[in-house]
């Protein structure tokens, strides 16, 4: 399956965030459980900070942002800054809109399309189908927190990412942060705050841009 | 039929920009460039940027682009990397040789490698070039103008309203590259806009998101695709 690649970041990161939430209560591997749970979660948004390090930065790149989702398949991933960019999914509808000109513009790269096959994948994580998917191998580790670790099974997958690093707060049972990793000096940590489960969203996060 | 051929030619070659006249108020080859129009950094120095990729008059897509630069040595490091944080290309050029170190879809042709390194020499660095001719455009703008090694034309030109533009032509004078800096607030490098006469032709809208001035030696990657320039 081929899938436009600069898209997989943010659904990746979305889908994992919603699985966690889930996974969290489920203990490891109990997926049979974890499939009941997520249908008790109806919506989830979050405030989150991206670190971005690479060796060609000095220091990490940092990017803020908001997430939401509502069941059973609208999401909304919004940068603030430094780049405001936010992909919508709503109604088996998929858009990426970016900032031009003081205004929000639809991508135009044709990865729309692409994104909705990532997303596909996305939601059926969502309904706690995590062992079903070929892309990863899921291990599970209990310490000071919980750890989840994704790796590619997939040749074209791992060239792209190396390993997806889940890391769930042992108290609250929710995702605190998510790390991706493409190569050793290279890596995406996105840390996940003031996460609201269940709580009402407006409809119009998911159908208007600005 | 085959005066529509000749119409297309005509619109053709009406609609490629080629070098314009300079009127000579210096013309001699070894002149000292010093007078020139100079938008290029001197030093190290790492910088941040939104790029906004236009074609066909409606903005396709934006991204951030990080540049690493040392005009003392002409080496280049760079990255483009999507607003969720994933890398979508990464390259870094010396005197001889560029490293292409990843390049996912559609990033991943050598010629997109080079001619990115080839944007970041020709918007940052002073031309290598021997300095051709210095004077006027017909609109009074001062000129200088360059010969590259390989042939190609550099023109940097000095509008005391629309700012400083550099511009690249072939070695038969047709139109490549166009460089807009737009000065804002004292900062050469806040908003850059870069035209490209191609096939389809481009532009790339670049705004600063941060610059900062490098005292470490460039980081070199082990592990990467290396091939002679």
């Amino acid at each position: 399956m081929k899938i436009h690649r600069t898209l997989y970041s943010p659904v990746i990161i979305a889908g994992i965030f919603l699985v966690m939430v889930s996974l969290s209560h489920a203990g490891t591997g109990d997926f049979e459980k974890l499939r009941k749970e997520s249908a008790n979660i109806k919506t989830i948004q979050s405030s989150f900070t991206q670190k971005k390090t690479m060796k060609i930065l000095s220091k990490p790149l940092v990017s803020e942002g908001r997430f939401y989702y509502a069941a059973p398949d609208s999401l909304r991933w919004e940068y603030l800054k430094p780049l405001r960019s936010i992909v919508i999914t709503h109604k088996n509808n998929t858009k990426r809109y970016m900032a031009s000109g003081g205004k929000m513009v639809e991508d135009k790269t044709g990865g729309t399309q692409a994104m909705k096959i990532v997303l596909d994948e996305v939601t059926s994580w969502m309904k706690g189908k995590f062992d079903q998917n070929p892309s990863f191998k899921a291990t599970f580790h209990e310490g000071t927190n919980i750890r989840i670790i994704l790796t590619p099974t997939e040749k074209s997958m791992a060239g792209m990412i190396e390993k997806i690093e889940i890391i769930l707060s042992p108290k609250t049972s929710i995702v605190k942060s998510v790390k991706i990793t493409e190569s050793a000096n290279n890596f995406t940590q996105i840390d996940f705050n003031n996460v609201e489960i269940n709580k009402a969203i407006n409809p119009s996060v998911f159908q208007d841009v600005e | 039929m085959k005066c529509v051929s000749i119409l297309i030619l005509i619109i053709f070659i009406l609609s490629c920009q080629t070098l314009p006249l300079i009127n000579p108020s210096v013309f001699v080859i070894n002149e000292n460039a010093s007078t020139c129009p100079f938008p290029f950094l001197e030093g190290k120095y790492r910088l941040i940027h939104s790029i906004e990729n236009r074609m066909f008059g409606e903005t396709q897509s934006v991204i951030i682009g990080v540049t690493l630069i040392d005009s003392s040595t002409r080496r280049v490091s760079c990255a483009i990397i999507t607003a969720e944080g994933m890398v979508l290309f990464e390259a870094e050029s010396g005197p001889d040789t560029l490293k292409v170190n990843r390049a996912l879809p559609p990033f991943d042709s050598e010629d997109f490698a080079k001619n990115v390194i080839e944007d970041i020499k020709l918007i940052f660095f002073a031309p290598e070039g021997r300095l051709h001719e210095k004077g006027t455009l017909a609109d009074s703008t001062m000129i200088c103008r360059y010969q590259e090694e390989n042939g190609d034309w550099i023109d940097v030109i000095d509008d005391k309203l629309k700012g400083i533009a550099v511009k690249r032509y072939s070695p038969n004078g047709i139109l490549k590259r166009q460089i807009k800096f737009k000065k804002i607030a004292g900062d050469t490098y806040q908003n850059i806009e870069l035209q490209a006469y191609e096939t389809f032709n481009y532009s790339l809208l670049m705004n600063l998101i941060e610059a900062q001035k490098v005292e470490k030696n460039f980081p070199r990657a082990k592990h990467s695709r290396e091939t002679k320039k």
